[in-house]
């Protein structure tokens, strides 16, 4: 069982990293690294524009957005991605690449997602931090930027990467529409094997967890930096008043 | 825009015909008052008389329904580009009942960063500024403090430099010290006091009734959304005017 896996790796380790380049497009563990990284990339600037279009007084902004959210997130991601595939050149008649197809709408339906966390964390902070920057002549978006966001963001930090997380195993439903990605060699790979889907699969599972994985911890260590930063102060502060009175206190 | 150029004799805040409805309740039943430059007005009067709401509609944190405010001769509340407001709010120091210091910044950030971003001063100047300030309320040494490591008392000081950063010719306070423990009173009202005494016009709603007798030159009493009683302290508090006036003091005694 782990001989047929080390195996596995070995005939098939190039394949499983870029899938069939130079000889075709790049896929395997670098399109799903790429693609996951870039629909991180572009989804977190979008849910912050949508959460604060959703915050908007304006109905302008605040109605469209709000459908859009609630449609994206009432709409399994397989059906997007289906209707990406098949609408998008049928309505545009240019065709788009798969990659592309799956970018686009990994940005979008996590980016809903993803507002609906941001705009939970600013609703969170309460009036009075925007009301004192306002008051301080600081422009909402000034406001926001400055004072509201570094705060909420931060609050919903554990919320951000379970979405970032899922957003990576998101990437493997690639697969449908025939995106080049690690699913898409693994899959390749059991094909010609035919007999051992289980080794395969397993493979697959391991490398997504590790990348899962990770991610969380950066997320952990880099919340445990800023909570340090944040309080080092108070530590410094204490060891400073300690040995003053280890000083100035004497036995009487 | 219409903005005229302040006479010296001219009222630094000038409330006409003030009028504010939360749907069928009316909070603000006409206020007509004068704050001269250099005044110190202190509002108070029961809970719920409004005085919280007129001292918010000052800086425009509030909307009125009618009437006008002006502000070092500028008509606050004329319909007005979002930018004019921004700049009109930035000459008029505000300091909460709950400080509102954000919380991911240190004390001197808090105060510096407001100058920076809003004024686009330079940024050594800016710090520069925030240190004198921060020796003013005594609080040199908590410089680098967050705020979540700062008492309430140092909290409201921190709060009050960073107002004082973006030099405003006017200060409003909302209880400064209701939301303080009772023996960290007198470190923040001895920086208002300080203030009043550099010339600062300030408007404060508060109950310390001894600050109010020390430094106020007139006291607003406000009650259901009136101005009741307008005097100077010792006046007020030895020979008030109206029973509602006798009845809030004699409460306040007890």
């Amino acid at each position: 069982m782990i001989s047929d896996i080390i195996a596995i790796i070995r005939d098939y380790w190039l394949l499983l990293l870029i899938g069939q380049y130079p000889n075709g497009p790049l896929g395997g563990l670098a399109a799903t690294l790429m693609l996951s990284v870039l629909a991180i990339a572009f989804a977190f600037p979008v849910s912050i524009a949508l959460a604060l279009a959703r915050l908007s007084k304006s109905p302008l902004l605040n109605w469209p957005v709000s459908a859009l959210v609630y449609f994206t997130r009432g709409v399994p991601l397989l059906m997007l991605i289906l209707w990406g595939y098949f609408l998008v050149p049928l309505v545009t008649g240019a065709s788009v690449p798969s990659f592309l197809t799956m970018l686009v709408t990994l940005v979008v339906y996590q980016g809903a997602f993803l507002s609906e966390v941001v705009r939970g964390g600013i609703v969170a902070l309460g009036h009075g931090q925007m009301e004192a920057a306002r008051a301080l002549g600081h422009s909402y978006l000034g406001a926001m930027r400055y004072v509201i966001l570094p705060q909420a963001l931060y609050n919903v930090i554990p919320s951000i990467i379970s979405v970032f997380v899922s957003t990576i195993k998101d990437t493997t439903l690639g697969y449908v529409i025939n995106v080049p990605d690690l699913t898409f060699a693994a899959s390749q790979i059991n094909n010609q094997l035919l007999t051992q889907p289980f080794q395969v699969f397993f493979i697959l599972a391991a490398v997504y967890y590790v990348i899962c994985w990770s991610l969380s911890r950066v997320a952990v260590l880099t919340e445990r930096r800023i909570t340090r930063k944040r309080a080092g102060t108070a530590a410094q502060a204490t060891a400073k008043s300690l040995k003053l009175a280890a000083l100035t206190d004497q036995p009487s | 825009m219409n903005t005229i150029a302040p006479s010296k004799n001219s009222p630094m805040i000038e409330l006409t015909g003030v009028r504010k409805n939360y749907g069928n309740y009316e909070v603000l039943k006409g206020i007509d008052a004068e704050v001269a430059r250099g005044e110190v007005v202190v509002i108070c009067g029961p809970s719920g008389s409004g005085k919280s709401t007129l001292i918010r509609t000052v800086n425009r944190l509030e909307e009125i329904g009618s009437g006008s405010i002006s502000c070092d001769g500028n008509n606050i509340h004329r319909p007005m580009p979002a930018k004019e407001l921004n700049r009109l709010r930035s000459r008029i120091g505000f300091v909460f009942q709950s400080f509102n210091l954000f919380p991911h910044l240190s004390a001197i950030d808090n105060i510096a960063m407001s100058p920076i971003r809003v004024k686009g001063v330079a940024r050594d100047v800016a710090y520069a500024k925030a240190t004198q300030l921060l020796e003013r309320v005594g609080l040199t040494d908590k410089a680098n403090a967050y705020p979540g490591q700062l008492s309430g008392g140092q909290q409201q000081r921190v709060a009050i430099a960073r107002a004082l950063a973006m030099e405003p010719p006017v200060m409003l306070f909302d209880e400064p010290t209701s939301a303080l423990d009772p023996e960290m009173v007198g470190e923040v009202l001895s920086v208002m006091k300080g203030l009043a005494a550099d010339g600062m016009t300030m408007m404060c709603v508060t109950h310390e009734m001894g600050f109010a007798r020390d430094v106020a030159d007139r006291v607003w009493f406000i009650d259901q959304g009136q101005i009741v009683e307008c005097a100077p302290p010792e006046e007020f508090f030895s020979r008030p005017q109206t029973a509602r006036a006798q009845r809030f003091l004699s409460e306040l005694r007890h």
